[in-house]
């Protein structure tokens, strides 16, 4: 016995805005400027968030504290989710040797606890670039199965250097912008965010139709090339929906501008959606890949568009690689959606199919 | 029906986990960090060879997370040269060990990491909530639920193993209850140990887990 599983709000920091809506507006006006990290010698875009406090652990709390602000006033009882792949290792950067870690590894979710009011259930999730959509799909199952009503879950990403240079070390960032699909593309560039969604059994505009999670081992660090991994998880997630491909109106693409993730999801899309391929987009540009909250920011970010009708093109796409042979959208369109699928592909295999459906 | 169909707990000191993982594999496992051997060993113990292909979820929680990993990596990044070694980079990363343990278990499906806030306190009730849940509603034929944690001086990992296909030998079946009626075990990281002690000697029929997780219903084991 299952019930609907709605989305009653959702909230965004991030580099491109401070509210669903400001990210959507500044997404559909094609802003998509990045600052900069340095690491050592070198330098890599990065999509900051606007704040200018320096003390790493005040930042987190200004950040967590504003996008609580957005959701409103919430039961002190809601349980909490929380998706991360860094946690507070940023803290601990800055407070520097010996360096201090907590026995419990995610310690820092009960101070995220505190700082939004809530002092009900509080569990982490750490599934790399997949964490947003593990932690939805924990939520809504629970909500999904009655056993409990609401859930807010969290992603948040802060800056650190360790995943900056982790990912630097492994040759695996761009040094200029993200190009997802485009033939020049080479590598990623990473970002800030913290993102909400209040998820509900009560009705709102957009229900969770399908959430399937699944695993790539291919390779710890990509995809296997050919996309057949993606496109089961894909095809489930129709199946969940009692979709057929051809009523995806829209999809958020993963693509992120690694050269080998983009293709194997571009074969994974040719594999579901053949010559009926939706029109596609990537909000990365724009709001850079923030890891373990990039489920939950490229999510609230384009259900802000959706309202709008307001469908912003890709930034940074503008030759097509021919072996992807796949076109992300240029041009920015008012059409109405219905119905959106939204992808992630993660670091360590970790693989995520969404689609968003209005209700009523 | 739920069948519990494995109650497995293992310790090592941390040196004796790559013979532990070559005992299990045959050979050793290569460049993977120290969860990453546990999961492995631990999940080949659960399930037998002639059920690794069914389709699996793993949802594996852990207190200690890859906390020496995390201390190398901030020595190499805020007192080195920037930027690390790739593997001690990967090794920090703790979804990657369900695509290194994939190889191993064709059916793994899926995965889930659950970083666990506190010390003593764990979210078996969550685990097992979510594993029947998906069970029941036919998203897997199995799934491995795991604490898993690695110090200095030992690596130990917890198991329990859930099917929606009974076996004859399942000690026990799990449902989720409102009634509450039963006793109680607390949601510790061995709860699989306390699990196991009451299967071995308790006379009641059923036994529930506490849960620090609010939920309406309980996690209630039965005894075949």
């Amino acid at each position: 016995m299952t019930r609907p599983v709605f989305i009653a709000k959702s909230a965004l920091l991030c580099a491109r805005g401070e509210s669903p809506t400001t990210v959507a507006n500044a997404l559909w006006n094609g802003e998509c400027s990045a600052g900069q990290r340095k690491l050592g010698e070198r330098a890599f875009p990065y999509f900051g968030l606007p704040l200018d406090e320096a003390d790493w652990m005040v930042r987190a709390e200004q950040a967590i504290r504003q996008v609580a602000g957005q959701l409103g006033p919430l039961p002190p009882e809601t349980p909490l989710f929380i998706a991360s792949s860094s946690f507070q290792i940023g803290h601990f950067e800055q407070l520097g040797a010996p360096f201090d870690l907590p026995a419990a590894t995610a310690s820092f979710s009960r101070q995220i606890g505190e700082w939004m009011n809530l002092s009900g259930a509080n569990s982490s999730f750490s599934n790399a670039c997949t964490s947003g959509f593990s932690a939805l799909d924990a939520a809504r199952s629970l909500i999904a199965a009655s056993l409990i009503d609401d859930a807010i879950v969290l992603g948040v990403e802060l800056a650190n250097d360790s995943t900056l240079a982790g990912f630097a070390a492994m040759e695996l960032l761009s040094r200029t912008t993200g190009r997802p699909f485009d033939t020049r593309r080479d590598g990623l560039v990473l970002g800030e965010a913290v993102a909400a969604v209040h998820l509900s059994a009560k009705p709102a505009t957009w229900r969770i139709a399908g959430l399937r999670t699944g695993l790539d081992g291919f390779s710890t660090t990509g995809p296997n090339p050919d996309g057949s991994r993606i496109a089961d998880v894909t095809v489930d997630c129709l199946k969940e929906a009692k979709l057929k491909a051809a009523d995806i109106e829209l999809i958020k693409l993963q693509a992120a501008g690694s050269p080998g993730t983009d293709l194997a999801e571009a074969n994974a899309l040719r594999t579901v959606f053949g010559q009926q391929m939706p029109p596609l987009i990537s909000l990365k540009p724009g709001l850079g890949h923030t890891l373990g909250a990039s489920g939950l920011a490229e999510l609230s970010a384009l259900l802000a568009c959706l309202d709008a009708d307001k469908i912003p093109a890709t930034a940074g796409f503008s030759k097509v690689d021919p072996e992807i042979a796949l076109f992300p959208k240029v041009e920015r369109s008012t059409e109405h959606i219905e119905r959106a699928l939204l992808n992630l592909i993660g670091f360590g295999g970790g693989l995520a199919s969404l689609i968003m459906e209005r209700h009523g | 029906m739920i069948s519990l169909t494995a109650v497995h707990s293992q310790n090592f000191a941390p040196a004796d986990l790559p013979a532990a993982v070559r005992a299990a594999l045959g050979k050793p496992l290569r460049r993977a960090a120290p969860l990453t051997q546990l999961a492995l060993v631990g999940a080949l113990a659960c399930l037998p060879a002639e059920r690794r292909a069914l389709p699996t979820a793993l949802l594996w929680q852990s207190t200690s997370g890859p906390r020496l990993e995390t201390l190398t990596l901030l020595d190499e990044v805020c007192s080195g040269s920037a930027e690390p070694m790739p593997y001690d980079f990967l090794a920090t990363q703790p979804a990657m060990a369900a695509a290194q343990i994939q190889a191993f278990l064709p059916g793994l499906q899926s995965a889930m990491h659950l970083p666990l806030n506190s010390v003593g306190v764990a979210h078996w009730a969550l685990l097992l909530s979510l594993a029947i849940v998906g069970l029941n509603q036919g998203r897997y034929t199995q799934v491995l639920c795991a604490q898993l944690d690695h110090a200095d001086d030992i690596a130990s990992g917890h198991w329990l193993a859930l099917s929606s296909i009974a076996l004859e030998n399942s000690p026990a079946s799990l449902h989720l209850s409102r009634s509450g009626s039963c006793d109680v075990l607390p949601d510790v990281p061995d709860f699989p140990e306390k699990l196991a002690e009451w299967l071995a000697t308790g006379n009641a029929k059923a036994v529930s887990l506490q849960s620090p997780v609010a939920m309406s219903q309980t996690v209630e084991f039965a005894r075949l």
